[in-house]
């Protein structure tokens, strides 16, 4: 059984959002909430995200509640890797947060992995740059983990 | 706190201002789950990033998942049960390190990048015709090999070696390869010199390599070692240790051991052949496995 009824809900800065039934339950914390309330009238409120970013997540789950069945595999992965492009690196992260913070498993993941593609093959100095990170390491604990990675960076002896 | 960096702020090359919140501010279980797409290499340079991530980057959740299904089964084989309670992150690293199998003529490690399984089996191993007659073959100490040791072919006319492994390989693509040798090395007024007198008649007939599985699988090459020059045979292969990849299998149920038979024969008897050296078999992820660099070497399946 389908459910018809929308779902209200409300961004971090007060903005109401109204989306269907099957596309809140893509988040495994509003499926568990709305298992317990049904549908009610009143706003879930999401306090961790903010409207730019539900917005976004709202697009995301609205197509991939429509592809399931009609859209192939590969077109989807398109459209997640077009998702994703362009978007700098603070909304990148506040999306993957808020996949997480809302429980929506193949954002999470698309998320996740394009962090990952982001960061990979560049030094920890220009990650560092790119997003902003303040070193609160001390020398000497920095030390103490090269010591403890050196392993990783050792040349193979044998052939 | 939360999903709310991207804030609209004047800059438009897709970085913070400096002082604006990044990635610092995101939790270590997001951090966790950057890390699962990330390689173990990836993972040990970025620990040092700052403290979140170092945290995330000592998570047994995060290296459970680099751990390949029979890791159990590798520590087993360390002696003294070594290893069985350290966190997840530390039995990567010492599963990386070859261990010892089948009294030393075997090994198994984990190709660090990948977290692949990879075997060696030494030519101890192996049953090779005529291994104990001394005017055929010889065993010779090498430092270039895993065991540090090799067998050397003087000369011989029915050449067959043949060995077997079984080992509980995580399910995927595996390629395997023959560690050969033209000619060997030799001391010459305190030099170490490459000496090819005793190489001859691999360019005669090709080597016939096999592997096959227990579940009947099985690939065949064949392979000139050597090719005929005009002024005798000549290759590129010479003094080079090269490998010869003999073909893939599938491992697909990783919860039973895998054998894998493997043999090379050129058993044509109206020619004689000789200066080979034999190191090992290797067994490695199929997308680890190198080129046969020997490509001027004629080969067919």
């Amino acid at each position: 059984m389908v459910k018809e009824c929308k779902v209200k809900l409300k961004s971090s800065d007060d903005k109401i959002f109204e989306v269907d039934y099957a596309v809140a339950i893509q988040s495994q914390i509003l499926n568990n909430t709305l298992g317990h309330t049904g549908c009610t009238d009143s706003a879930l409120p999401l306090h961790n995200v903010s409207s730019q970013i539900l917005a976004k997540v709202i697009d995301y789950c609205e197509y991939h509640v429509n592809a399931s069945s009609t859209i192939s595999e590969k077109d989807v992965k398109m459209w997640d890797q077009e998702f994703v492009k362009h978007l700098d690196q603070a909304t990148l992260l506040d999306l993957l947060m808020a996949a997480q913070y809302l429980g929506i498993h193949n954002l999470q993941e698309l998320t996740c992995q394009t962090v990952a593609d982001r960061i990979k093959d560049k030094r920890p100095e220009d990650i560092r740059e790119i997003f902003n990170i303040q070193n609160d390491l001390t020398p000497e604990e920095e030390e103490e983990i090269r010591c403890e990675n050196e392993w990783a960076f050792e040349e193979e002896v044998s052939p | 706190m939360g999903a709310n960096l991207s804030r609209v702020y004047e800059g438009d090359d897709g970085r913070p201002p400096a002082g604006y919140p990044g990635l610092a501010d995101i939790p270590e279980n997001c951090i966790a789950g950057i890390f699962r797409h990330l390689s173990p290499l990836d993972i040990c340079k970025l620990a040092r990033l700052n403290r979140a991530f170092k945290g995330a980057a000592s998570s047994d959740l995060v290296w459970a998942e680099k751990l390949p299904v029979c890791y159990q089964d590798m520590l087993s084989k360390l002696p003294l049960s070594k290893g069985q309670f350290l966190p997840k992150k530390e039995i990567y690293a010492l599963l990386c390190k070859p261990i010892s199998l089948d009294n030393g003529t075997k090994e198994v490690w984990l190709d660090k990048a990948t977290g692949g399984v990879c075997l060696a089996i030494s030519a101890r191993a192996m049953a090779i015709t005529g291994i104990d007659d001394h005017r055929y073959w010889r065993w010779i100490p090498c430092e270039e090999s895993r065991f540090h040791e090799i067998a050397y072919l003087q000369q011989l006319w029915w050449f067959e070696v043949d060995g077997v492994v079984k080992f509980q390989l995580p399910a995927g693509e595996y390629s395997l390869s023959f560690r050969l040798r033209l000619g060997t090395s030799a001391r010459r007024l305190g030099r170490r010199v490459q000496v090819f007198n005793q190489v001859h008649g691999w360019d005669l007939k090709p080597v016939q390599f096999c592997l096959s599985t227990s579940d009947g699988q099985h690939a065949t090459r064949g392979y000139y070692l050597d090719q005929a020059g005009e002024d005798g045979p000549v290759g590129d292969a010479r003094g080079k240790w090269t490998d010869y990849h003999v073909g893939n299998f599938v491992v697909e149920n990783e919860n039973k051991l895998t054998e894998v038979k493997f043999s090379m024969t050129q058993i044509d008897c109206t020619h004689s052949k000789g200066g080979l050296s034999l190191d090992s078999v290797s067994i490695v992820p199929s997308k680890l496995q190198k080129e046969t660099e020997n490509k001027h070497a004629g080969c067919y399946s």
